[in-house]
C-alpha cells in the first residue's frame, strides 16, 4: 500500500514548550482520516507542521513519496497539500469572489481557476450570492465556507481542514457536513473535528491525539458506541 | 484677488499631488510589510541624485536620468528589505526594531550622499520646460506634469493592487500572511516586491521634487515628515485615504502659507493634525 501522506515520529513545538512528542500517523491513497482528541494537544501543531508553518525539531512528513519537512508552504501548496485553518476569516478587506480568484495562486491551481470556482459555487450557493462581498462581513459560517472554497481552489490533492464546523449553529453544521462529504468523494480529507459522529461519517480512519501523541487508532473494526468516545473525552470515570 | 485665490488652489493641487506621490510609497510598504519605512525621504534624495548624475554629470539628458533616478531606488529598496528587515521578520517587536533600523540606513543614506555628491547645491532640469497659465495664474510646466501624473500613477497603482495577482498577493500579506502562505503566496517575495516598488515611487517622487527644489543630502527629509503626516492624517491603510488625505494636507498648506505665512504654516498643520487624531482616532478617512 503507498503510503500518500506519512508523519514520522515528528516533535515540535513552540519556544521551549513541546507539542508534539514524536507523534506518527499516514494516510494512505484514497482513504480520509480524521482527527480528534482534547484542545490544547496538538492537532493544529501537526497541521501547521505539515503546511511548513513552522519547523519540526525532530521527525520526518513525507508526501507523495516526497520528503516535506524542509519545504518551504507555497511548494507545499502546489504539490497539492492544501489547509484550511480554524475559525480563518482570511482577507477581512476583499470580496468574496476576489478572494477565491485569487487563491488559485499556483501555476497548477491557475489551469483549473475555472472549473474549480464554478465547483466551489455549486458547493457553497451563498457564496455564490455574496461574490462582492468584503470577507469581514461574512457570518462565521460563511467564512468557514470561503476558507474551504479558498483551499479548494489551490487544487488540492488532499485537503487539511482544522475545525471546520467549530462554533456553527446546528442547521448551518448540517449544511456545511452535506458539503464535505460531497469533497470527500472528490478530494481526501484529513479533518480535525470534535464531533466524533461527524469524523466518523467522514472518515476511513480516525486517530485520537493526546500530549502530542497519538493514543487510538480506530478503523472500520473497532469503531467505537457513544459511552467509549465519553470515555475517550473525558476519562475512564465519566459517566 | 479672484488671482490669489486661483493660485492658491492651484499650489494646493500642486502640493497636493506631491504628497500623494510622496504618501503612496509609504503607505505601500506600510500595509503590505507592516513596516514604517524611514528610508522614504532618503530614496527620494537618493533617486534625486542617481537622476542628477545621469542627466548632468553624464549628460544623457533627464529622461535617462528619471530612469536611472527610479530603477537605482527600485535595487536600493529590494537590498534594504533583505538586509534590514528580512532579518527580524515574525519578531513580536518586529515594528520598533524596523524603525531602528530604517532610521540608522537613512542617516547612512544622507552621510553617503553628502560624502559621494557633496554639500553643494544640485539642480535637476524639469522634464517640461516651460510655464502653463490657467484662469490667469502661472505655474510651470514641470508642475503641471505633476499634477497630471500623479493620478495616472494613483490609478496604476490601485488597478496593480485591486486587478492583478501580484498586486492581491501584496494584499493578502498585509492582511494575514499565514493564511497567504497557504494559498501558495511566497511572503518574502511579495516584501521584497512591495519595497521596491515603494522605493521605485520614492524615487519617482524625488526626482520630480529635484526639478522643483534644490538637490541636497538633507532633500528627503521634510518630505518624510510630510508624507508620514498625510499617512497617519488619512488612516494608515487604503490607498484612497492617503490620496484623500495629501489633498487635503496640500490645499490646507496652500491656504496656510497664504494666511499665516511660511513660517507658521507646519506649526499650524501639526495642530490641525493633533486635533484631527484626537477626534478621529484612525485618521480623517480611516475606518474603526
Amino acid at each position: 500500500m503507498t503510503r500518500f501522506l506519512d508523519v514520522q515520529n515528528v516533535t515540535a513545538g513552540y519556544g521551549s514548550v513541546t507539542v508534539l512528542r514524536g507523534i506518527s500517523l499516514h494516510v494512505d491513497k484514497g482513504e480520509n482520516v480524521g482527527l480528534f482528541g482534547p484542545n490544547g494537544h496538538g492537532k493544529t501543531t501537526l497541521m501547521r507542521v505539515l503546511s511548513g508553518l513552522m519547523r519540526a525539531s525532530e521527525g520526518t512528513c513525507w508526501f507523495n513519496g516526497q520528503d516535506i519537512s524542509r519545504t518551504r508552504t507555497p511548494q507545499i501548496v502546489e504539490r497539492g497539500l492544501v489547509q484550511s485553518q480554524q475559525g480563518n476569516t482570511l482577507f477581512g478587506d476583499m470580496g468574496v469572489a476576489e478572494t477565491l480568484e485569487m487563491a488559485a495562486f499556483s501555476k497548477s491551481a491557475r489551469r483549473k481557476a475555472e472549473a474549480n470556482l464554478h465547483y466551489v459555487y455549486t458547493l457553497f450557493p451563498r457564496l455564490a450570492e455574496r461574490k462582492t462581498q468584503l470577507a469581514k462581513t461574512l457570518s462565521g459560517g460563511e467564512r468557514q465556507m470561503l476558507s474551504i472554497g479558498a483551499a479548494l481552489m489551490c487544487a488540492p490533492r488532499l485537503l487539511m481542514l482544522d475545525e471546520p464546523t467549530l462554533g456553527l449553529s446546528p442547521r448551518l453544521k448540517e449544511e456545511l457536513a452535506q458539503a464535505l462529504k460531497e469533497i470527500s468523494m472528490n478530494v481526501p480529507l484529513i479533518v480535525v473535528e470534535q464531533d466524533v459522529e461527524l469524523l466518523l461519517s467522514l472518515s476511513d480512519r480516525l486517530y485520537l491525539i493526546e500530549h502530542g501523541e497519538v493514543t487510538r487508532e480506530i478503523g472500520e473494526e473497532n469503531t467505537p458506541d457513544q459511552r467509549e468516545i465519553m470515555h475517550m473525552y473525558f476519562g475512564e470515570h465519566a459517566e | 484677488m479672484i488671482e490669489t485665490v486661483i493660485s492658491t488652489l492651484l499650489s494646493g493641487i500642486v502640493l497636493g499631488a506631491l504628497y500623494a506621490l510622496m504618501a503612496s510609497g509609504l503607505s505601500m510598504i506600510w500595509t503590505t510589510l507592516g513596516v514604517f519605512n524611514f528610508t522614504h525621504g532618503a530614496l527620494m534624495m537618493i533617486g534625486a541624485f542617481m537622476a542628477w548624475t545621469v542627466s548632468e554629470a553624464i549628460g544623457l539628458g533627464i529622461y535617462a536620468g528619471l530612469v536611472a533616478g527610479i530603477g537605482a531606488t527600485a535595487l536600493l529598496g529590494v537590498i534594504i528589505e533583505y538586509m534590514v528587515i528580512r532579518p527580524f521578520h515574525g519578531r513580536a517587536n518586529m515594528i520598533l526594531i524596523t524603525v531602528m533600523t530604517t532610521l540608522a540606513v537613512m542617516i547612512i543614506l544622507e552621510k553617503s550622499a553628502q560624502m559621494i555628491w557633496g554639500p553643494r547645491l544640485k539642480q535637476l532640469p524639469r522634464l517640461i520646460e516651460g510655464d502653463v497659465s490657467i484662469f490667469g495664474a502661472v505655474i510651470s510646466a514641470h508642475e503641471a506634469l505633476i499634477v497630471v501624473l500623479a493620478p495616472v500613477i494613483l490609478i496604476a497603482l490601485w488597478v496593480f493592487a485591486t486587478r492583478t495577482m501580484v498586486g492581491r498577493s501584496l494584499r493578502a500579506v498585509g492582511q494575514n500572511q499565514d493564511a497567504a502562505a497557504l494559498l501558495g503566496i511566497n511572503v518574502p517575495l511579495t516584501f521584497a516586491i512591495a519595497f521596491g516598488l515603494g522605493a521605485a515611487l520614492a524615487g519617482l517622487t524625488g526626482v520630480l521634487l529635484g526639478g522643483i527644489r534644490f538637490v541636497t543630502p538633507n532633500l528627503g527629509v521634510e518630505p518624510i515628515i510630510k508624507a508620514m503626516t498625510v499617512v497617519i492624517f488619512g488612516g494608515l491603510g487604503s490607498l484612497g485615504a492617503t490620496v484623500g488625505a495629501a489633498f487635503v494636507i496640500g490645499f490646507a498648506e496652500a491656504f496656510l502659507i497664504l494666511v499665516v505665512g511660511l513660517y507658521w504654516t507646519p506649526f499650524a498643520l501639526f495642530i490641525g493634525l493633533i486635533l484631527v487624531l484626537i477626534f478621529r482616532p484612525n485618521g480623517l478617512f480611516g475606518r474603526a
